[in-house]
């Protein structure tokens, strides 16, 4: 089969700052020019989806994941390098743009449409299932400036959704809605993969990147670092911020900081042990017994009651365990510049057979950003476990008794 | 719908769909809504027939001067209305343009198209000042009409196209347009009859394609004559600004999403 979407050696370059160009600039749309007026907000980027595949873009803010779908939307165009789209293109990315306020909700619905592509025969015969995606029915006829803010994203959802695209793009848009919609929203989005449509999800719940992407692209200041499995495509993230931490390159931010995993190094993780009963280093543990998880750190500022977790995760990313200590209601110190300190976790490994993922990470006493983070710490086994399988050792016992005719069955 | 078949144009709908947008807002909550097609055109025409019948009279092969000039200021307000639209059509649609894509001329074709709902309104009245004031119509002459006004689309797409454009850039462009078409009314024939221009600047003054198509309207309704070779010099003129108006515009689109 032909790749759905190709993206070979790409690059966009945005100009830096408000001044004009001349008119013979501006003319002139490739070319060589003073390279310190300019900014690559993309760089030699490529990657090829077949039909019905699902890429995930995750990344920090400003890494060029926006640019990358604003270039497959033909919204602006590549500096160097070339697209390849095959088929139709529907983007899920700020819904509802085209809306004029004035006109009701029927009304909008033909002229979003059309901006979208679509041909209005087209929207009429799908206009029922639209208005029923969205649930505007009673207000059909009422302009858009009454609507609810839900409302007019759900309905902007609906009709880019049932365009039946070929590719679809989506960003982060889900957060929109209550509960129930976004649910509406991510059965909507399997049926279309199902039905072959190439899906590509911008986002920073890698939760939701884990369940829906087959593969992810990690995206750093406009370069791509990683392509490979969500899973293991989280943890490459997770290291580029470490590395951007450890540089001391990091604006802290208001807020959205825990969620954009940025990390500002106050507190360094500099060792993270694993120890068995008998206090022997390993990483393989004995089903049913106890481990001990030893995190050095050292505090590169005053840091007061930091919060220190641990997260336990199979290969494939599923959380298995997740703890902290605030979580544990345990209160910790206030930590000087210059001083160490270790944090032991010790665990009961009611883990069955299977190799698994150990992370841990530090966190500002209000959850607002990390200190630091080791997405995978290390990866441990554990062996040695009887009579199940799965993931939890929920501890079975059996009794299986004879019912006698005579009695009643209780 | 039947039209955008015709057309053969995957975005034929959404032109459609644009230009009653368009003109739903432009007549939302206005009392006189379509009125304004002609109390425009119909007030500079009295302002100018004042003047010139009382002040300055001037010979206007015996035309009413009233006819004479709004016979002219029809096609004319079709002209500065769709090209000052035209300019501020991607500027005021820029949260769409840095958003989503689709085709970009949509939006100035659009705002041109739109306009000739009010020079269909205001050319209705000028048929009743026609048969108001007894000018005999030729039937022949009347199928060149239309060609005059496509040749007329031709020269506004054009002009039209470029200001859109390079309005993106630079905001300046509105102010230059605002002013160009100023002078530009006075370098046409629509006050005055191109019997007042020298004799020897004749050639030189054609080359204002507005001049031959003006030319050319009060031709064929005033005068019941054919337009002379006036009308085939504003053609190839408009036919060349309009693709160097599409080619330009086709070249600065790439860059629209990224000045913002």
């Amino acid at each position: 089969m032909s790749p759905s979407v190709e993206f070979l050696h790409v690059s966009k370059r945005y100009r830096v700052g408000q001044w004009l160009p001349s008119l013979r600039e501006a003319l002139a749309s490739r070319g060589a020019r003073d390279p310190s007026q300019y900014h690559w907000a993309v760089k030699d980027v490529s990657f090829s989806l077949e039909p019905g595949e699902a890429l995930g873009i995750i990344g920090p803010n400003g890494a060029g994941k926006t640019t990358i779908l604003k270039l497959l939307s033909r919204v602006t165009y590549p500096t160097q390098g070339e697209i390849q789209i095959h088929g139709r293109l529907s983007a899920l990315i700020e819904l509802g743009a085209g809306f004029h306020p004035d006109l009701t909700g029927r009304e909008n619905i033909y002229l979003n449409g059309t901006i979208l592509g679509m041909k209005r025969a087209e929207i009429r015969r799908r206009f029922d299932q639209i208005v029923e995606f969205a649930g505007i029915g009673h207000y059909l006829d009422t302009p858009v400036k009454r609507y609810s803010s839900g409302m007019y994203a759900r309905l902007g959802f609906a009709i880019a959704a049932h365009m039946d695209p070929d590719v679809l793009l989506v960003d982060e848009v889900l957060a929109v809605g209550d509960y129930a919609f976004q649910q509406k929203c991510h059965a909507h989005m399997d049926r279309l993969r199902s039905q072959g449509t190439t899906l590509i999800f911008v986002s920073h719940n890698m939760e939701a990147v884990r369940r829906v992407c087959d593969k992810v692209l990690v995206m750093y200041r406009g370069e791509k670092i990683f392509e490979g499995s969500a899973a293991e495509g989280v943890i490459a993230y997770s290291d580029a911020l470490r590395e951007a931490a450890r540089n001391r390159s990091v604006e802290v931010p208001e807020e959205g900081g825990l969620a954009e995993r940025i990390m500002t190094f106050d507190a360094e993780i500099v060792r993270v042990e694993l120890l068995d009963e008998t206090g022997q280093p390993t990483t393989v543990l004995q089903a049913g017994q106890r481990a001990i998880v030893r995190v050095h750190v050292v505090f590169h500022r005053d840091v007061s009651s930091p919060i220190f977790s641990l997260i336990v995760r199979t290969v494939d990313g599923r959380t298995v365990y997740d703890t902290t200590t605030k979580w544990q209601g345990i209160e910790t110190p206030h930590f000087r510049a210059g001083e160490r300190c270790t944090a032991v976790f010790e665990l009961d490994i009611c883990l069955l057979d299977g190799e698994y993922q150990l992370g841990v990470d530090t966190v500002a006493t209000d959850f607002s950003h990390y200190y630091d983070r080791l997405e995978r710490a290390m990866n441990f086994y554990v062996e040695g476990a009887r009579g199940a399988q799965g993931l939890a050792d929920l501890r079975a016992r059996f009794s299986v008794n004879r019912i006698m005719s005579s009695e009643e069955i209780p | 719908m039947n039209v955008s078949r015709f057309l053969g144009y995957q975005y034929g709908d959404l032109l459609l769909a644009w230009i009653a947008r368009t003109i739903r807002a432009r007549y939302k909550q206005s009392l006189l809504g379509g009125l304004w097609a002609v109390i425009q055109p119909a007030t500079a025409a009295i302002i100018f027939s004042l003047i010139f019948t009382y002040f300055v009279p001037i010979d206007t092969e015996g035309i009413p001067y009233l006819l004479f000039s709004y016979t002219a200021m029809v096609p004319w307000t079709l002209l500065t209305a769709s090209i000052t639209d035209m300019v501020d059509s991607l500027v005021i649609n820029m949260n769409l343009i840095s958003k989503i894509y689709f085709p970009r001329e949509v939006l100035p074709i659009a705002a041109m198209l739109a306009r000739l709902l009010d020079f269909g309104i205001a050319f209705l009245v000028l048929t009743i000042l026609l048969l108001f004031f007894q000018i005999p119509m030729d039937p022949f002459l009347l199928f060149l009409l239309p060609m005059v006004v496509v040749i007329q689309l031709m020269l506004v797409l054009g002009v039209g196209l470029i200001g859109a454009a390079l309005n993106v850039f630079y905001r300046d462009i509105r102010h230059v347009v605002g002013l160009g078409l100023q002078i530009w009314l006075y370098a046409s024939p629509v006050i005055y009859p191109v019997g007042r221009v020298p004799e020897s600047l004749r050639t030189f003054y054609f080359l204002n394609p507005m001049a031959g198509i003006i030319e050319s309207y009060r031709d064929i309704l005033l005068h019941q004559r054919m337009p002379g070779a006036y009308l085939l010099a504003s053609m190839a003129i408009a036919v060349a600004i309009m693709a160097l108006g599409y080619v330009l515009f086709k070249r600065l689109e790439l860059q629209f999403a990224d000045v913002v």
